[in-house]
């Protein structure tokens, strides 16, 4: 082994960390900018952090983003992990559509599923006024891809779980609904919790269907920063992003710890946490 | 997804609207190729492919790396450390590059410190700032599959390849680079499909010159209210996407068949 490839290799993966670190770095350094403008630097101060505080369209556009988010990881983790359970343990001869369909969500791009999603809306919405309710919208966009993405973990989940457990539990005359609160439901718990977290962060940063379903009223976060970025940058969407970078990492950190003390090994844990990509991989 | 297809054939029928269907027709689909509108699609397919290409020459060293040269008992560590970036706000990540970019900014001051480049920077609002966005926001998505696959090669089919004197080259290509093949078409799937589809980068970074597909439509869309020619920007962009992975995939396999027939006519010489 020639040491020099080694180290070659040991600073490529430095520069990649460089590489990838570089703008949270700058976003969290200048949200501590006390100018006017995000991009120009005008001296250090805290007046980002009180601005946001006390800016109302700021907090309204981060509680539509939270109920977003939470609705849409309940409704995704809920369909999706019905949908996955049936896909695993129920194979039927409509299997293959259905899976085909996944798929074809996952490659879509975004931009086609969001001009879909707002040509349905508003098309419904004419006979039922539900569709024009922005938080309904959001709910529905969001969940749409996330649901796609908690089957196909699920079912991965539930492929590597020994049915005979679930047998076992029905000879020892546990009733359906028991059987599966008892038995299935623990054993899948760190897939569905995955699931729950990766669709309510993929709900929290989605710009590109929240940007064409949105109504004025209920812009989600990232629909307010997008309008922005179109105007004028202040510092205190940085501040905004500092204090939600710093949610992200306890929320990490959270679910780490959570999957630690119900007996996965770190190896586990790093499945759980990047399987949407086992399992976009293999689908 | 079928009412884009029919909302192509479509009109705009007058300023108030934003789509009529009682007449239909391609005139939407001949706006769409015009040569304005047909320089971005090209220019967004330039883009994606070299974006995806970067991606792959940045990513696969770096999963390589992580996969075999770490200790598994660290690599969650570094593995969580891709997934950071990667769960910040993409946008509020790319807003980052502006002030990182900016003409008397960061990025300015080192090159102007390493005697590289003298005058303020002016790649802000480029394709060139477009290119190094896109290869940001959609580097963790290379990597991940790649290291997904990576990591489940036994590591004893290197040794083996070179037990049986094969040197590091001709095992990267002959023993690892096959058997992680299809992480590497995840993940240049997941790279290639969403970075055609994107707006967000070409409007943070582009500015007037970094114009992309995806940002097209969206101006049709949310801008000019013509849903008629969205709709079928939107078609020709799934159109496009769809035979630039037919291309690659039959120039894969193609060139896969070319290889073993190779391999076969060796094997039968030295017999």
């Amino acid at each position: 082994m020639r040491d020099w490839v080694r180290s070659l290799l040991g600073m490529w993966a430095i520069a990649v960390f460089l590489f990838l670190f570089a703008p949270i770095v700058a976003i969290v350094v200048f949200s501590f900018n006390s100018g006017r403008s995000l991009e120009i630097w005008d001296g250090a101060g805290l007046s980002a952090y009180t601005s946001f505080l006390a800016n109302g369209v700021v907090h309204s556009a981060i509680r539509t983003s939270i109920y977003a988010a939470i609705g849409s990881a309940v409704i995704a983790t809920l369909f999706g992990s019905l949908a996955g359970i049936a896909l695993a343990r129920r194979p039927g001869k409509w299997q293959i559509i259905f899976v085909a369909l996944l798929a074809l969500v996952l490659v879509t791009p975004e931009i086609v599923s969001a001009i879909a999603l707002l040509i349905w809306d508003v098309r419904l919405g004419e006979s039922w006024s539900i569709f024009t309710n922005g938080l309904v919208r959001l709910w529905i966009g969001h969940s749409l891809f996330s649901t796609a993405v908690v089957t196909l973990i699920i079912r991965a989940r539930m492929a590597g779980i020994d049915e005979s457990l679930e047998e076992a539990a029905a000879d020892l005359y546990a009733p359906p609904f028991r059987r599966f609160r008892q038995v299935t439901l623990p054993l899948m718990f760190p897939a569905v919790l995955a699931g729950l977290l990766l669709s309510f962060s993929l709900s929290l940063d989605d710009t590109i269907i929240s940007t064409f379903v949105s109504v004025a009223g209920s812009t989600p976060w990232p629909v307010y920063v997008f309008s922005a970025v179109r105007s004028v940058l202040r510092p205190e969407i940085a501040a905004v992003s500092t204090v939600m970078f710093l949610v992200t990492l306890l929320a990490v950190a959270v679910v780490a710890l959570v999957l630690r003390q119900s007996g996965s090994n770190a190896r586990d844990i790093t499945k759980t946490l990047t399987g949407e990509y086992g399992g976009k991989s293999r689908a | 997804m079928l009412w884009i297809l029919f909302y192509s054939f479509g009109y705009k029928p007058d300023l108030y609207h934003s789509i009529a269907t009682d007449r239909l027709g391609l005139a939407q689909y001949q706006l769409a190729a015009s040569s304005t509108f047909f320089q971005t699609f090209m220019g967004t397919l330039r883009i994606s492919i070299t974006g995806t290409a970067l991606c792959f020459l940045i990513g696969f060293p770096f999963a390589y790396w992580l996969s075999v040269r770490v200790p598994p008992s660290r690599r969650p560590i570094f593995l969580a450390l891709i997934l950071i970036p990667f769960w910040t706000n993409f946008l509020v990540r790319t807003i980052g590059w502006r002030i990182l970019l900016a003409p008397a900014g960061i990025f300015a001051g080192v090159l102007h410190f390493l005697g590289l480049h003298s005058t303020a920077l002016e790649i802000l609002d480029t394709r060139g700032a477009v290119q190094l966005g896109v290869v940001y926001n959609y580097l963790p998505l290379m990597i991940l599959p790649l290291y997904v696959a990576l990591d489940r090669l036994d590591p004893g089919l290197r040794e083996a390849s070179k037990d049986l004197g094969a040197g590091r080259v001709r095992t990267l290509f002959k023993v690892t680079l096959p058997l992680v093949s299809p992480g590497i078409i995840a993940g240049l799937l997941l790279v290639f499909i969403p970075l055609s589809g994107d707006f967000i980068t070409a409007t943070v970074l582009g500015g007037a010159k970094g114009n992309m597909a995806g940002r097209m439509i969206y101006d049709q869309f949310l801008i000019a209210q013509n849903w008629a020619l969205g709709s079928a920007m939107a078609v020709v962009l799934m159109l496009l996407i769809a035979v630039v992975v037919l291309f690659f995939g039959f120039l894969a396999l193609t060139g896969r068949h070319i290889i073993r027939y190779r391999r076969r006519v060796e094997l039968a010489i030295t017999a």
